[in-house]
Protein backbone atom coordinates (compact mmCIF):
# COMPACT_ATOMS: atom_id res chain seq x y z
CA UNK A 1 0.00 0.00 0.00
CA UNK A 2 1.77 3.13 -0.73
CA UNK A 3 0.78 6.00 0.84
CA UNK A 4 1.45 9.81 -0.47
CA UNK A 5 4.03 10.07 1.76
CA UNK A 6 5.78 7.05 0.03
CA UNK A 7 5.51 8.30 -3.31
CA UNK A 8 7.44 11.19 -2.87
CA UNK A 9 10.13 9.45 -0.73
CA UNK A 10 12.83 7.92 -3.23
CA UNK A 11 13.51 11.69 -4.30
CA UNK A 12 14.05 12.59 -0.80
CA UNK A 13 15.95 9.67 0.06
CA UNK A 14 16.34 6.29 2.26
CA UNK A 15 16.62 6.60 5.70
CA UNK A 16 19.41 4.30 7.07
CA UNK A 17 16.66 2.41 9.49
CA UNK A 18 15.11 1.49 6.09
CA UNK A 19 18.47 -0.22 4.96
CA UNK A 20 18.68 -1.97 8.65
CA UNK A 21 15.21 -3.20 7.11
CA UNK A 22 16.31 -4.59 3.91
CA UNK A 23 18.27 -7.19 6.48
CA UNK A 24 15.11 -8.63 8.10
CA UNK A 25 16.25 -7.98 11.76
CA UNK A 26 13.58 -10.29 12.84
CA UNK A 27 14.81 -13.34 11.42
CA UNK A 28 18.12 -12.45 12.06
CA UNK A 29 18.04 -12.32 15.62
CA UNK A 30 16.89 -16.32 15.13
CA UNK A 31 19.39 -16.78 12.98
CA UNK A 32 21.83 -15.43 15.08
CA UNK A 33 20.53 -17.37 18.11
CA UNK A 34 20.98 -20.75 16.31
CA UNK A 35 24.23 -19.85 15.02
CA UNK A 36 25.44 -19.16 18.55
CA UNK A 37 24.05 -22.07 19.67
CA UNK A 38 26.30 -24.32 17.43
CA UNK A 39 29.28 -22.45 18.66
CA UNK A 40 28.57 -22.79 21.86
CA UNK A 41 27.61 -26.81 21.89
CA UNK A 42 30.73 -27.39 19.58
CA UNK A 43 33.82 -29.57 21.22
CA UNK A 44 36.40 -27.05 20.58
CA UNK A 45 37.67 -23.64 21.58
CA UNK A 46 37.39 -20.73 19.75
CA UNK A 47 38.86 -17.39 20.75
CA UNK A 48 35.73 -15.09 22.11
CA UNK A 49 36.51 -11.89 19.75
CA UNK A 50 36.50 -14.76 16.76
CA UNK A 51 33.25 -16.24 18.19
CA UNK A 52 31.56 -12.74 18.16
CA UNK A 53 32.94 -11.67 15.04
CA UNK A 54 32.04 -15.40 13.85
CA UNK A 55 28.21 -14.86 14.68
CA UNK A 56 28.08 -11.55 13.45
CA UNK A 57 29.35 -12.97 9.77
CA UNK A 58 26.14 -15.76 10.04
CA UNK A 59 24.11 -12.69 11.07
CA UNK A 60 25.53 -10.32 8.00
CA UNK A 61 25.15 -13.34 5.56
CA UNK A 62 21.74 -13.65 6.61
CA UNK A 63 20.71 -10.19 6.30
CA UNK A 64 22.33 -9.85 3.25
CA UNK A 65 20.45 -12.86 1.81
CA UNK A 66 17.27 -11.51 3.12
CA UNK A 67 18.03 -8.12 1.12
CA UNK A 68 18.77 -9.75 -2.36
CA UNK A 69 15.19 -11.76 -1.50
CA UNK A 70 13.63 -8.69 -0.94
CA UNK A 71 15.19 -7.10 -4.35
CA UNK A 72 14.32 -10.26 -5.93
CA UNK A 73 10.26 -10.27 -4.46
CA UNK A 74 9.51 -6.76 -4.80
CA UNK A 75 6.74 -7.52 -7.11
CA UNK A 76 4.77 -9.76 -4.74
CA UNK A 77 5.87 -8.09 -1.87
CA UNK A 78 4.17 -4.82 -3.26
CA UNK A 79 0.86 -6.98 -3.23
CA UNK A 80 1.18 -8.87 0.25
CA UNK A 81 0.21 -6.55 2.89
CA UNK A 82 2.41 -8.52 5.44
CA UNK A 83 4.91 -6.77 3.08
CA UNK A 84 3.81 -3.99 1.30
CA UNK A 85 5.80 -1.41 3.46
CA UNK A 86 9.35 -3.12 3.32
CA UNK A 87 11.70 -0.67 2.03
CA UNK A 88 11.49 -1.57 -1.92
CA UNK A 89 7.59 -1.51 -2.14
CA UNK A 90 7.07 1.37 -0.45
CA UNK A 91 9.53 2.87 -2.51
CA UNK A 92 12.13 4.55 -0.24
CA UNK A 93 15.05 2.39 -1.82
CA UNK A 94 15.40 1.58 -5.35
CA UNK A 95 15.84 -2.02 -6.71
CA UNK A 96 19.17 -1.75 -7.74
CA UNK A 97 20.20 -0.45 -4.68
CA UNK A 98 18.87 -2.93 -2.46
CA UNK A 99 20.53 -5.95 -4.70
CA UNK A 100 24.22 -4.34 -4.42
CA UNK A 101 24.02 -3.93 -0.97
CA UNK A 102 22.74 -7.58 -0.31
CA UNK A 103 26.02 -8.78 -2.51
CA UNK A 104 28.32 -6.81 -0.95
CA UNK A 105 26.98 -7.46 2.18
CA UNK A 106 27.45 -11.40 1.25
CA UNK A 107 30.83 -10.93 -0.02
CA UNK A 108 31.88 -9.58 3.12
CA UNK A 109 30.62 -11.93 5.39
CA UNK A 110 31.92 -14.92 3.49
CA UNK A 111 35.41 -12.92 3.67
CA UNK A 112 35.65 -12.33 7.26
CA UNK A 113 34.36 -15.73 8.22
CA UNK A 114 37.04 -17.16 6.03
CA UNK A 115 39.73 -14.71 8.08
CA UNK A 116 38.08 -14.76 11.31
CA UNK A 117 37.31 -18.79 11.73
CA UNK A 118 38.21 -21.01 8.82
CA UNK A 119 37.59 -21.92 5.17
CA UNK A 120 35.02 -24.50 5.72
CA UNK A 121 32.87 -22.17 7.95
CA UNK A 122 33.09 -19.48 5.61
CA UNK A 123 32.07 -22.44 2.53
CA UNK A 124 29.17 -23.21 4.83
CA UNK A 125 28.16 -19.60 5.02
CA UNK A 126 28.66 -18.97 1.37
CA UNK A 127 26.42 -22.42 0.45
CA UNK A 128 23.52 -21.34 2.82
CA UNK A 129 23.43 -17.79 1.13
CA UNK A 130 23.46 -19.00 -2.35
CA UNK A 131 20.77 -21.60 -1.48
CA UNK A 132 18.54 -18.71 0.36
CA UNK A 133 18.66 -16.50 -2.37
CA UNK A 134 18.69 -18.84 -5.66
CA UNK A 135 17.28 -22.70 -4.66
CA UNK A 136 14.51 -21.18 -2.46
CA UNK A 137 13.93 -17.54 -3.57
CA UNK A 138 14.35 -17.59 -7.26
CA UNK A 139 14.08 -21.57 -8.10
CA UNK A 140 11.37 -23.05 -5.51
CA UNK A 141 9.12 -19.86 -4.19
CA UNK A 142 6.70 -19.52 -6.79
CA UNK A 143 6.96 -22.84 -8.27
CA UNK A 144 5.97 -25.30 -5.66
CA UNK A 145 4.17 -25.78 -2.47
CA UNK A 146 6.76 -27.43 -1.14
CA UNK A 147 8.40 -24.44 -1.60
CA UNK A 148 9.31 -24.14 2.59
CA UNK A 149 10.10 -27.87 3.06
CA UNK A 150 13.24 -27.71 0.75
CA UNK A 151 13.85 -23.86 0.92
CA UNK A 152 13.61 -24.54 5.08
CA UNK A 153 17.35 -25.27 4.76
CA UNK A 154 18.21 -22.15 4.47
CA UNK A 155 17.04 -21.30 8.17
CA UNK A 156 18.70 -24.54 9.15
CA UNK A 157 22.50 -23.75 8.07
CA UNK A 158 23.72 -21.35 10.89
CA UNK A 159 23.87 -23.93 13.53
CA UNK A 160 25.95 -25.85 11.15
CA UNK A 161 28.20 -22.73 10.29
CA UNK A 162 28.65 -22.09 14.13
CA UNK A 163 29.98 -25.34 14.91
CA UNK A 164 32.11 -25.28 11.73
CA UNK A 165 33.76 -21.88 12.98
CA UNK A 166 34.80 -23.54 16.05
CA UNK A 167 36.03 -26.87 15.30
CA UNK A 168 36.89 -27.05 11.21
CA UNK A 169 34.33 -29.83 10.34
CA UNK A 170 31.12 -30.88 10.38
CA UNK A 171 30.04 -33.58 12.77
CA UNK A 172 27.08 -35.35 13.52
CA UNK A 173 25.53 -33.13 15.77
CA UNK A 174 25.49 -30.19 13.51
CA UNK A 175 23.67 -32.56 11.00
CA UNK A 176 20.77 -33.12 13.40
CA UNK A 177 20.32 -29.42 14.34
CA UNK A 178 20.15 -28.85 10.63
CA UNK A 179 17.46 -31.72 10.49
CA UNK A 180 15.34 -30.34 13.68
CA UNK A 181 15.47 -26.57 11.90
CA UNK A 182 14.50 -28.14 8.73
CA UNK A 183 11.52 -30.53 9.92
CA UNK A 184 10.42 -27.69 12.19
CA UNK A 185 10.23 -24.88 9.32
CA UNK A 186 7.18 -26.54 7.67
CA UNK A 187 4.92 -26.73 10.22
CA UNK A 188 6.32 -22.74 11.22
CA UNK A 189 5.19 -21.65 8.07
CA UNK A 190 2.35 -24.10 7.06
CA UNK A 191 0.82 -21.93 10.29
CA UNK A 192 1.70 -18.74 9.13
CA UNK A 193 0.66 -19.62 5.40
CA UNK A 194 -2.82 -20.56 7.14
CA UNK A 195 -3.83 -17.60 8.18
CA UNK A 196 -1.96 -15.10 5.52
CA UNK A 197 -3.14 -17.32 2.81
CA UNK A 198 -5.20 -14.86 0.94
CA UNK A 199 -1.66 -12.73 0.90
CA UNK A 200 0.02 -15.47 -0.72
CA UNK A 201 -3.08 -16.40 -3.21
CA UNK A 202 -2.88 -12.73 -4.06
CA UNK A 203 0.86 -12.70 -4.72
CA UNK A 204 0.25 -15.87 -6.67
CA UNK A 205 2.84 -17.51 -4.65
CA UNK A 206 1.99 -21.42 -4.33
CA UNK A 207 1.78 -21.98 -0.58
CA UNK A 208 0.42 -25.05 0.53
CA UNK A 209 -3.40 -23.70 1.21
CA UNK A 210 -3.13 -22.03 -1.53
CA UNK A 211 -2.43 -24.91 -3.60
CA UNK A 212 -4.09 -28.10 -2.14
CA UNK A 213 -6.41 -25.91 0.65
CA UNK A 214 -6.40 -25.45 4.31
CA UNK A 215 -7.54 -28.98 5.39
CA UNK A 216 -4.37 -30.91 3.59
CA UNK A 217 -2.01 -28.14 5.28
CA UNK A 218 -3.74 -28.83 8.57
CA UNK A 219 -3.07 -32.43 8.05
CA UNK A 220 0.69 -31.69 7.28
CA UNK A 221 1.13 -29.09 9.86
CA UNK A 222 0.68 -32.34 12.67
CA UNK A 223 2.44 -35.03 10.36
CA UNK A 224 5.70 -32.64 10.61
CA UNK A 225 5.01 -32.06 14.25
CA UNK A 226 5.18 -36.31 14.57
CA UNK A 227 8.16 -36.43 12.31
CA UNK A 228 9.36 -33.53 14.76
CA UNK A 229 9.15 -35.44 18.38
CA UNK A 230 11.75 -38.05 17.28
CA UNK A 231 14.34 -36.10 15.50
CA UNK A 232 14.66 -33.76 18.11
CA UNK A 233 15.31 -37.00 21.11
CA UNK A 234 17.94 -38.31 18.90
CA UNK A 235 20.91 -36.12 20.15
CA UNK A 236 19.55 -37.18 23.35
CA UNK A 237 19.10 -40.95 21.91
CA UNK A 238 22.54 -40.96 20.75
CA UNK A 239 24.19 -39.74 23.59
CA UNK A 240 25.46 -36.46 21.95
CA UNK A 241 23.38 -34.61 24.17
CA UNK A 242 21.89 -35.12 28.06
CA UNK A 243 18.88 -35.82 30.01
CA UNK A 244 17.94 -32.09 30.64
CA UNK A 245 17.74 -31.59 26.47
CA UNK A 246 16.19 -34.75 26.24
CA UNK A 247 13.37 -33.65 29.07
CA UNK A 248 13.15 -30.46 27.10
CA UNK A 249 12.66 -31.64 23.97
CA UNK A 250 10.07 -34.35 24.52
CA UNK A 251 7.57 -31.84 26.43
CA UNK A 252 8.24 -29.36 24.03
CA UNK A 253 7.65 -31.96 21.60
CA UNK A 254 4.50 -33.11 23.16
CA UNK A 255 3.57 -29.37 23.17
CA UNK A 256 4.11 -28.67 19.52
CA UNK A 257 1.74 -31.89 18.74
CA UNK A 258 -0.57 -30.66 20.59
CA UNK A 259 -0.55 -27.21 19.40
CA UNK A 260 -0.71 -28.96 15.70
CA UNK A 261 -3.81 -30.81 16.91
CA UNK A 262 -5.43 -27.80 17.68
CA UNK A 263 -5.04 -26.71 13.99
CA UNK A 264 -6.53 -29.86 12.36
CA UNK A 265 -9.33 -29.74 15.10
CA UNK A 266 -10.07 -25.72 14.71
CA UNK A 267 -13.97 -25.29 13.56
CA UNK A 268 -13.72 -25.05 9.61
CA UNK A 269 -16.07 -24.87 7.01
CA UNK A 270 -16.10 -27.63 3.80
CA UNK A 271 -13.10 -26.36 2.28
CA UNK A 272 -11.20 -26.63 5.73
CA UNK A 273 -11.31 -22.48 6.29
CA UNK A 274 -11.10 -21.97 10.14
CA UNK A 275 -14.44 -20.27 11.75
CA UNK A 276 -12.28 -18.85 14.45
CA UNK A 277 -10.37 -16.76 12.91
CA UNK A 278 -7.51 -19.26 12.59
CA UNK A 279 -7.08 -18.61 16.09
CA UNK A 280 -4.82 -22.18 16.69
CA UNK A 281 -2.93 -21.35 13.93
CA UNK A 282 -1.73 -18.44 15.33
CA UNK A 283 -0.89 -19.81 18.36
CA UNK A 284 0.61 -22.57 16.87
CA UNK A 285 2.62 -20.02 15.20
CA UNK A 286 3.70 -18.21 18.04
CA UNK A 287 4.60 -21.14 19.99
CA UNK A 288 7.09 -22.51 16.97
CA UNK A 289 9.17 -19.63 17.67
CA UNK A 290 9.58 -20.31 21.65
CA UNK A 291 9.70 -23.67 20.36
CA UNK A 292 12.84 -23.20 19.09
CA UNK A 293 14.44 -20.65 20.83
CA UNK A 294 13.98 -22.90 24.17
CA UNK A 295 14.49 -26.58 22.51
CA UNK A 296 18.43 -25.00 21.37
CA UNK A 297 18.39 -22.60 24.80
CA UNK A 298 18.53 -26.51 26.50
CA UNK A 299 20.77 -27.63 24.23
CA UNK A 300 22.98 -25.34 25.38
CA UNK A 301 22.30 -25.19 28.95
CA UNK A 302 22.78 -29.03 28.88
CA UNK A 303 26.09 -28.92 27.59
CA UNK A 304 27.00 -25.52 29.98
CA UNK A 305 26.09 -27.73 32.98
CA UNK B 1 47.81 29.18 -38.52
CA UNK B 2 45.19 30.90 -36.54
CA UNK B 3 43.76 28.19 -33.59
CA UNK B 4 40.22 27.00 -34.39
CA UNK B 5 38.75 28.12 -31.35
CA UNK B 6 36.73 24.93 -29.34
CA UNK B 7 33.21 24.62 -30.14
CA UNK B 8 30.49 25.13 -27.83
CA UNK B 9 29.24 22.82 -25.56
CA UNK B 10 26.70 20.46 -27.38
CA UNK B 11 23.89 19.23 -24.67
CA UNK B 12 22.92 16.39 -27.40
CA UNK B 13 27.14 14.98 -26.86
CA UNK B 14 27.66 16.07 -23.76
CA UNK B 15 26.89 12.45 -21.86
CA UNK B 16 28.15 13.26 -18.83
CA UNK B 17 25.74 12.33 -15.89
CA UNK B 18 24.17 15.40 -14.47
CA UNK B 19 23.94 15.35 -10.20
CA UNK B 20 21.18 17.38 -9.33
CA UNK B 21 21.19 17.60 -5.87
CA UNK B 22 17.61 19.54 -5.41
CA UNK B 23 14.68 19.31 -7.42
CA UNK B 24 13.45 23.10 -7.85
CA UNK B 25 9.99 22.00 -6.47
CA UNK B 26 11.11 21.04 -3.42
CA UNK B 27 9.76 23.02 -0.38
CA UNK B 28 12.19 24.47 1.85
CA UNK B 29 10.98 21.71 4.65
CA UNK B 30 11.81 18.90 1.58
CA UNK B 31 15.18 20.27 0.99
CA UNK B 32 15.69 20.38 4.66
CA UNK B 33 14.49 16.49 5.27
CA UNK B 34 16.90 15.48 2.23
CA UNK B 35 19.73 17.00 3.49
CA UNK B 36 19.67 15.24 7.02
CA UNK B 37 18.69 11.91 5.56
CA UNK B 38 22.16 12.55 3.57
CA UNK B 39 23.70 12.93 6.46
CA UNK B 40 22.59 10.14 8.18
CA UNK B 41 23.46 8.00 5.38
CA UNK B 42 26.82 9.29 5.45
CA UNK B 43 27.39 8.89 8.82
CA UNK B 44 26.14 5.29 8.58
CA UNK B 45 28.39 4.55 6.16
CA UNK B 46 31.36 6.09 7.88
CA UNK B 47 30.26 4.13 10.99
CA UNK B 48 30.35 0.87 8.89
CA UNK B 49 33.86 1.46 7.14
CA UNK B 50 35.20 2.05 10.85
CA UNK B 51 33.55 -0.81 12.00
CA UNK B 52 34.90 -3.23 9.07
CA UNK B 53 38.27 -1.87 9.65
CA UNK B 54 38.38 -2.17 13.08
CA UNK B 55 36.92 -6.20 12.93
CA UNK B 56 40.19 -7.13 10.52
CA UNK B 57 42.21 -5.18 12.79
CA UNK B 58 40.81 -7.28 15.74
CA UNK B 59 41.11 -10.60 13.60
CA UNK B 60 43.97 -9.84 12.73
CA UNK B 61 45.42 -9.13 16.52
CA UNK B 62 43.72 -12.41 17.81
CA UNK B 63 44.92 -14.22 14.84
CA UNK B 64 48.71 -13.38 14.94
CA UNK B 65 48.57 -13.50 19.02
CA UNK B 66 47.10 -16.83 19.41
CA UNK B 67 48.26 -18.61 16.37
CA UNK B 68 51.23 -16.88 15.11
CA UNK B 69 49.43 -16.50 11.70
CA UNK B 70 46.41 -15.34 9.87
CA UNK B 71 46.05 -18.55 8.15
Amino acid sequence: MLTQDSVFTPAIGAEPRDWLALLKPRVVSLVVFTGAIGLVIAPAHLNPILAVIAIFCIALGAGAAGAINMWYDRDIDAVMKRTCLRPIPAGKIEPGGALGFGIVLSVVSVLLMAMATNLCAAAVLAVSIIYYVVIYTMWLKRRTPQNIVIGGGAGAFPAVIGWAAATGSIGLMPILLFAIVFFWTPPHFWSLSLFASADYERAGVPMLPVVKGARHTRWNVLIYTLILLPLTLAPWALGLAGRLYGFTALILGLAFIYYAWRVLMDRQDENGVSLTGDKPARAAFKFSILYLFILFGACALDKLL
Amino acid sequence: MAKTPAPPPDENTDRMPRVELYKPSWTPEQRHEFLRRRRARNYLLLAVLAGFCGIVYAIALVKLHEYGRMW
